[in-house]
């Protein structure tokens, strides 16, 4: 395999790995606009020219592919290819508006992190903001992006993901030279389910989201890595939060998963739990109660409910808990009710888990955790249906559901009515749940758990791996993560000491279900995914006077 | 004169089959036919013909270079996207002798092993489109192209296809990327299009002058050719002449003909007997060479080297000592401005700056450094992009700039301090390029000098 020499420092390499991916293995950065992990070199932007010994000229990085014995010097190590990065980067800022202090990208725009670089420019305006080339600002395009043309600098990642990744074509370079000008398809707003990532992979302040657009500075923001639980599929995401409330989801990088994708739906999943009420305080028949009482009350109800008529416990857990969640769930209703029904499929999940719903990303069942379930042992094969029809012929003592509303969509008027039908008819019933949901009214017993992003865990998206979610924001009032819920109850039951740490009960599932076997809950791999440029490699944004 | 290339080009009806034919059309394709395709190869290589359409590379060598695998087509493009100012030679041979044209890509496509080929033709010679295309119906419904051409077993699709008026379509890849009917953004090399070219098939590129010489070259001989011309550029060249001439025309001139012999007797001298102030060799992507730096040289390769210039395309635009040297380059800055793809950010950027500069200068809005700002900008874009678009813009502001340096100096306002308003950025609004050129010119008079502007 080829090893080349990047400032000094080697590395063996894949044949036709590019410069600029050598370089990143290595860590040594090489600016770019144009270049993306994700999306074919194109070589237009100019940005990633460095110094190849032999070569007469400096050349693209992201476009010329190593060989065996190639010594590189970046702008950081050649004279040459400084002053070519610094010319580039010049030509770049001649027609920008520098526009900064009322930019959305601004903290996290590539041209301003180079230009702010030494080695790349700083370099004294030769131009006067009159004598700019105007082009048409506050373009829309759709109910996901705005356009500013002013600032964009033609490197043409939103075109190639729009032909490339999602297909639909629907952006293009119009008119030559200083006057290009990037435009939608017959200027119409997009139709791209996946627009939100031309905010995400445009370098500078071009492509702007209209959802986070004058939301919230960026440096103002704290970042929590997390997982998307509007589908199966899992995308990496990261979840930037302001002062307890999440402004915006961005995807995390992780090749094996999402790329650097994300779909609008779940880039925009955060929204839905504010559409209807949150629980904040456990109800028990329709009086608030206190934690302590409430959760005595639970496990004695439900089992007096069963055990004494010898009928089984229906153990609804929807599959859009954490694993921990469910193993605990599941611990829980083995070890109390000897008679259980243990159940997680509200609808077809199971049929539709790797369904997919378009070529890209997303999928037919909008549980993220279903293979989870699956793997846990939640395979009484009857679902929500079959429990309707148990409680019908009156062979069901008491249910226990713990529900989520789906992040993406709704669940089916007939799954609703079907809960609805299920609670009516059980003697008792106990919801976990996060939100006031009608269909759901009719709980003798109502449990606030956190929501998603409120609470940590893994989930095992429909290839089967486990990736982990952090915690970002608080849940509201009394609402607690399920499994700590969970945790209460079985504490009742058998008067143990559950542990409900994630991390701790991650190990004990590792321990005992053979598909988590040998998974380490500080090592999976959905851990080691950032968002694309990564972080670090900004190192004026987040400086002591942006309170960071 | 020579008559290689133009034997015929005058004789009336030229452009009608029969008379072509009588004059000798497609007896080149004829011998090329009965020879093998290496063989066809090897004689281009020996008669030394090298590209016309600026660059000079040898052609044989260039056709040796496809390798087509099992499977793969292909293609010869032959490139008539004529735009380089100051040059018109290949539309007086597609308009006045097409069968020769097309027997030349006849020639480059059984050379190759293609059975595809395509003219890419300048929306602005849609006049030429009509001619050539009936040239084409005529060659083809005798059956001296198309399906067994000539009666080979060699099948061979000519198809014509206009530009819409770019520059950068007469750039190879741009050429090819128009072809496929995407915009003409030049790709990356490598690959080259010898295996990515067109729809990523193996892919030949040449120019109509070059591809009209390999007619010749295969109905004469390698060895008529290589008696022509000098060692290193072997046989003739066809030169479009303009600007400060008696006649401007083209003439069919051998390599290695005395520059000021050329002037002087074929274009016919200066009008009213002014001086010669500069000539720019081969197109405007050339650098200018000053009367002194012409002088001695010849039309050839090597010639034009050795003064630090380029035969490049044979477009030669000539300058008497009354031109105002600013002003040309601005009308020349100004065409790479508006002609750059804008694609990569140096050109793109670069060439409106030059041009944006250069017209401040000469709207006496000038600032002090602005030359070396100009120069500066040239460097940053010259062997900094994709394709050669962006060196070729650099080439005329860079040789103007150093060899008619004073008279771009007396547009540099001296010893002003840098204004403060330019510190501060609160400058006076002066629009995208200040006032047009002919107030400019106006407002800024250069002592003793006629109006006259290029």
């Amino acid at each position: 395999m080829p090893i080349v020499t990047i400032d000094g420092r080697q590395i063996e390499v894949e044949p036709g790995t590019s410069v600029i991916q050598a370089a990143d293995l290595l860590g040594v950065e090489i600016p770019r606009f144009c270049y993306h992990p994700d999306l074919e070199p194109e070589g237009n932007c100019r940005m990633c020219l460095v110094d190849v010994e032999g070569f007469p000229k400096p050349v693209v990085a992201c476009a010329t592919p190593v060989v065996d014995g190639m010594v590189v010097k970046t702008p950081h190590a050649s004279p040459l290819a400084s002053r070519a990065v610094k010319g580039v980067l010049e030509f770049l800022l001649v027609n920008h508006p520098i526009d900064c202090p009322i930019c959305d990208k601004a903290g996290e725009c590539s041209l301003q992190d180079f230009y702010m670089h030494p080695d790349y420019g700083q370099h004294p305006s030769q131009v006067n903001p009159g004598e700019k080339v105007h082009k048409r600002k506050r373009v829309d395009l759709g109910p996901r992006i705005v356009l500013d043309a002013e600032r964009c600098v033609m490197c043409s990642r939103c075109v190639r993901f729009s032909e490339n990744v999602t297909g639909y074509k629907e952006l293009q370079f119009i008119r030559r030279g200083n006057h290009v000008e990037l435009v939608s398809f017959q200027e119409r707003a997009l139709q791209d389910p996946y627009a939100g990532n031309f905010a995400d992979i445009c370098p500078v302040g071009a492509l702007l989201s209209r959802d986070f657009r004058f939301k919230r500075r960026v440096w103002k923001l704290d970042y929590t890595d997390s997982i998307c639980a509007g589908c199966s599929t899992g995308c990496n995401l990261r979840i930037d939060h302001f002062d307890g409330r999440i402004e915006r989801l961005i995807p995390r990088r992780n090749p094996d998963v999402n790329r650097s994708w994300l779909c609008d739906e779940g880039r925009l999943s955060y929204k839905t739990l504010d559409v209807a009420p949150r629980v904040k305080h456990p109800q028990q028949d329709g009086e608030e109660a206190d934690w302590v009482e409430v959760a005595a009350a639970a496990d004695s109800r439900l089992r007096s409910a069963t055990l004494g008529r010898e009928l089984p416990l229906g153990a609804l857990a929807s599959a859009s808990g954490t694993n921990e969640t469910l193993w605990l769930f599941r611990r829980y209703v083995e070890a109390a009710f000897p008679q259980h029904l243990l159940e997680f499929r509200l609808a077809r999940e199971t049929e539709a888990v790797r369904e997919r719903q378009d070529k890209l990303l997303r999928r037919v069942d909008k549980h993220p955790n279903t293979m989870g379930a699956l793997h846990l042992g939640f395979t009484a094969g009857m679902g929500l249906e079959g429990l309707v029809d148990e409680a019908e012929a009156g062979r069901l003592g008491a249910l226990l559901l713990l529900y989520y509303p789906p992040l993406v969509g709704e669940d089916s008027e007939e799954t609703k009515e079907r809960i609805v039908r299920l609670l009516q008819l059980v003697p008792e019933s106990v919801v976990l749940t996060t939100h006031h949901l009608p269909y759901l009214a009719a709980a003798k017993i109502l449990l606030p758990v956190a929501a998603w992003s409120e609470e940590e865990g893994t989930y095992t998206n429909y290839q089967g791996t486990v990736q982990h979610a952090s915690r970002a924001v608080a849940s509201p009032s009394a609402a607690r993560p399920a499994a700590e819920v969970i945790g209460d109850l079985m504490r009742h039951a058998t008067y143990g000491r559950p542990e409900t740490e994630p991390g701790r009960v991650f190990a004990e599932i590792a321990d005992r279900v053979p598909a988590f076997r040998g998974l380490r809950y500080n090592e999976l791999a959905s851990r080691l995914a950032t968002a694309y440029p990564p972080e670090g490699r900004m190192p004026y944004g987040q400086d002591g006077f942006t309170g960071r | 004169m020579p008559d290689f290339l133009t034997r015929h080009i005058k004789d009336p009806g030229q452009r009608k089959l029969a008379t072509a034919v009588q004059k000798g059309a497609y007896e080149g394709l004829r011998r090329a036919l009965t020879m093998s395709r290496q063989e066809v190869v090897a004689e281009i290589d020996a008669s030394g013909l090298r590209g016309r359409g600026g660059a000079g590379f040898p052609t044989g060598r260039k056709w040796s270079f496809i390798h087509a695998r099992e499977g793969q087509s292909v293609y010869l493009l032959c490139n008539a996207d004529e735009s380089e100012p100051g040059t018109f030679k290949d539309h007086y041979l597609m308009a006045f002798d097409p069968h020769l044209v097309l027997e030349g890509v006849a020639i480059g496509a059984y050379a190759i092993g293609a059975h595809q080929a395509y003219i890419y033709l300048r929306g602005e010679y849609a006049s030429v489109a009509a001619t050539l295309g009936e040239a084409l119906s005529e060659a083809t419904d005798a059956g001296i192209l198309g399906p067994n051409c000539l009666g080979s077993d060699f099948d061979l699709r000519i198809a014509l296809q206009l530009g819409a008026g770019a520059y950068i379509c007469g750039e190879e890849t741009g050429l090819i990327q128009s072809l496929e009917g995407k915009r003409a953004y030049p790709r990356v090399r490598p690959p080259f299009p010898a295996v990515h070219g067109f729809l990523r098939e193996p892919t030949v590129v040449n120019n109509v002058e070059t591809l009209a010489s390999a007619a010749r070259i295969m109905a004469e001989g390698a060895e008529a050719y290589t008696k022509l011309g000098t060692k290193q550029s072997a046989g003739t060249k066809l030169i479009s002449v303009s600007g400060a001439v008696e006649r401007p025309g083209i003439y069919e001139v051998e390599m290695g003909y005395p520059l000021m012999e050329f002037l002087a007797h074929e274009a016919g001298g200066i009008p009213l007997g002014r001086r010669l102030k500069g000539i720019i060799p081969g197109g405007t992507s050339v650098p200018i060479l000053t009367a002194d730096e012409a002088a001695p040289l010849t039309i050839d390769y090597e010639s034009m080297q050795s003064a630090g210039t380029m035969l490049g395309s044979g477009g030669m635009i000539v300058f008497d000592e009354d031109t105002r040297m600013p002003h040309a380059l601005l009308r020349i800055a100004e065409f790479y401005a508006h002609e750059s793809c804008g694609e990569c950010t140096p050109c793109r950027e670069g060439t409106g700056w030059m041009a944006w500069v250069l017209r401040r200068l000469l709207a006496g809005e000038g600032r002090p450094g602005d030359l070396e700002l100009l120069l500066r900008v040239g460097d940053n874009i010259e062997g900094r992009t994709i394709c050669g678009l962006g060196d070729a813009s650099v080439q005329p502001v860079r040789s103007f700039i150093q060899k008619f340096r004073p008279e771009f100096e007396a547009l540099e306002p001296a010893g002003m301090d840098w204004p403060a308003w330019q510190i501060h950025g609160h400058g006076p609004r002066t629009g995208r390029f200040g006032p047009p050129v002919e107030e400019a010119a106006r407002s800024q008079p250069v002592e003793g000098s006629p109006d006259y502007v290029l």
